[in-house]
């Protein structure tokens, strides 16, 4: 089995890497129009992923996209490469198999706040104990959205949602610390206005050796704007901008339990930490060793 | 910007006029006018500074006035210098100015109108500081709005006009910004102030440092002029007019897939030349093609993947 070939670094990616990119070159065109509401943030996100993906020069055959349930499992499926439609909370589960049969493959995992954190929560942590190499792109709309609209672990204070109908008092989680505590090796995270700066973050996870962990700061405006006024889709996506304060978030201790609204974007975590497929194939290596060495 | 530079090399001769009277304060009518012109931080003030003390070690009358406050650096620097026997006004009247130095070239065709129409002498670096606003336009590959006037065109309207390429000899001899001091030599070649007063008042206005190279270029801007004047060769020399810098040129075409979109208005409210509109059926429009740049945001920002912009070749579009 072949490894995969070597991504470029940001600094290796030329103008001709990201410009000529036209993304009907990676759509299926036959789904489209896409089911998704008017103004969602999910379609500026799965351009940045495809962009990221020209940029590195992936061949569609060795691209596997695995997502999971909601609306943000569906956004794989109008993706024309290798798609894996999975079950609730499980595509990372899904890609960890895939991956460890298959090193050639570039595996994406495209999967959502109540997708990654609630009903999949126990194998975020365990795909970033592993380190294994997968990108794992999480679209945080704040809401569980094609269920109508339930409160997920990143719904911020306050808002309304169909279970919270006075309001959200639970604390929420903070994605990327989590990843980032639980052993991620690369953590970004951004916002889909920014989309070039969105698009390197992503071609950089691609290229990372390792379990990469990009948080895609989404919006649901038919659901969660429309209930909490938080404006028409361009004031939303207007709004994102100034909802990322980055001079507010270290201060952000213990007595602070809600989403402040203020989290910092960029690349989070960069460690160096060794890949879980290279250590599993090394430790394959030194069985076969040990039990020929055993044979004679 | 350098790049911008690097266009003018023509070898265009400046207006040659053979019998020159120099101005004398001592014999003129009225006050004698010197108005000088150029960008904040290009040391207009300095040369208006030492003409104005040559003047008053020599026992005339001065009258210096100039507006620098609100230039900081890059605004526009003018100061006038008016001596004589009896100067009552500090300002010098439209039409009334003797020698204008411009120290960047569109300030000059700016004042050129306060030049004597029939004695005015016109002296200006050919450097050209573009101001932001002349690049306002957002189009890839759009013309600069600034001026395309040579010095061939500039000579037609005074009487005398010399296009110096002072900041580029200045460098050459050491120091970019000695390029004001080279047109104080020119300068003292139409006043008949002698060149010792000249050099010790240069001498004791500028850095320690640079008086060294200072001298020099004032030296250089002196025989500069009195070469032009006869005709012969001169180093610079005049310049081709500005055009656009080499740039790969790259006109885009907006299309949008109406069955995709879904209207919901991110690309009308983020478009910043507001060149679309959502039409009655609430799908996305191009209302002005024309005022679209190709910035791209629209593309990116749409949700449904409706709109794309290609690049069209320029031949395509002519």
């Amino acid at each position: 089995m072949n490894e995969q070939a070597t991504l470029k670094s940001k600094e290796d990616m030329t103008q001709d890497d990201i410009r000529n990119f036209e993304i009907r070159d990676y759509l299926r065109l036959d789904l489209f129009p896409h089911f998704m509401c008017p103004g969602c943030g999910h379609g500026i996100a799965l351009r940045a992923l495809l962009w990221a993906i020209h940029a590195q020069g992936i061949d569609k055959d060795k691209l596997a996209i695995v997502s999971g349930i909601g609306c943000s499992g569906r956004v794989g499926t109008y993706i024309d490469a290798n798609t894996y439609h999975t079950t609730h909370g499980r595509p990372l589960a899904f890609a960890t198999g895939l991956k460890m049969a298959r090193p050639d493959l570039h595996v994406v995992v495209i999967t959502g706040d109540g997708d990654c954190l609630a009903i999949g929560g126990n194998h975020l942590i365990h795909a970033a104990r592993r380190n294994l190499d997968i990108t794992c792109l999480m679209l945080n709309n704040e809401i569980y959205g094609m269920t109508g609209g339930q409160v997920s672990p990143t719904t911020p204070a306050d808002r309304f949602t169909t279970t919270t109908p006075a309001g959200n008092m639970e604390p929420v989680f903070d994605a990327c610390r989590l990843a980032e505590a639980a052993g991620a090796g690369y953590v970004g995270r951004e916002v889909t206005i920014h989309l070039p700066r969105l698009r390197d973050i992503i071609a950089e996870g691609l290229a990372y050796k390792g379990f990469s962990f990009i948080e895609v700061m989404s919006d649901c405006t038919e659901v969660n704007g429309r209930k909490n006024d938080l404006g028409s889709s361009p004031e939303m996506v207007l709004g994102q901008t100034r909802a990322m304060r980055p001079s507010e978030y270290d201060n952000n201790v213990v007595d602070h339990p809600f989403r402040p609204n203020s989290m910092n974007t960029g690349v989070l975590v960069r460690s160096n930490r060794p890949e879980y497929g290279t250590s599993y194939r090394n430790m394959v290596d030194k069985v076969q060793a040990l039990q020929q060495k055993g044979q004679k | 910007m350098t790049k911008i530079n690097k266009v003018m090399k023509a070898t265009t001769q400046p207006a040659v006029r053979t019998a020159v009277e120099k101005l004398n304060p001592d014999t003129a009518k009225e006050p004698i006018n010197v108005l000088i012109v150029g960008v904040g931080g290009q040391g207009v003030i300095m040369v208006s500074k030492v003409l104005a003390q040559i003047c008053q070690n020599l026992g005339y009358q001065v009258k210096q006035s100039e507006v620098h406050g609100m230039a900081k650096r890059g605004g526009v620097v003018f100061s006038h210098v008016r001596f004589g026997q009896n100067v009552w006004s500090p300002t010098i009247p439209m039409g009334k100015a003797d020698v204008l130095i411009a120290l960047e070239w569109a300030e000059g065709l700016r004042w050129m109108n306060y030049l004597r129409p029939d004695t005015g002498i016109f002296i200006a670096d050919t450097k050209r500081i573009v101001p932001p606003f002349a690049c306002r336009s957002r189009i890839l590959g759009a013309d600069i709005g600034y001026s395309k006037n040579t010095p061939s065109d500039v000579r037609e309207k005074v009487a005398e006009a010399f296009a110096i390429d002072a900041t580029e000899m200045a460098t050459k001899a050491g120091n970019e910004r000695a390029a004001n001091t080279l047109l104080l030599g020119a300068l003292s070649t139409t006043l008949s102030f002698p060149d010792d007063e000249w050099k010790n008042v240069i001498g004791k206005m500028v850095p320690p440092k640079t008086i060294e190279v200072n001298l020099a270029v004032f030296d250089k801007g002196q025989v500069w002029i009195n070469r032009s004047r006869k005709g012969e060769p001169v180093e610079g020399g005049a310049f081709v007019p500005l055009v656009q810098p080499e740039i790969n040129s790259v006109r885009t075409e907006l299309s949008i897939t109406p069955e995709w979109c879904k209207g919901c208005d991110i690309c009308v409210k983020m478009c910043p030349e507001r060149c679309l509109v959502l039409n009655k059926d609430q799908v996305a429009e191009l209302a002005e093609p024309e005022k679209c740049t190709g910035c791209h945001i629209c593309e990116w920002l749409c949700p449904d993947f409706a709109i794309s912009l290609k690049p069209i070749h320029q031949e395509a579009v002519a």
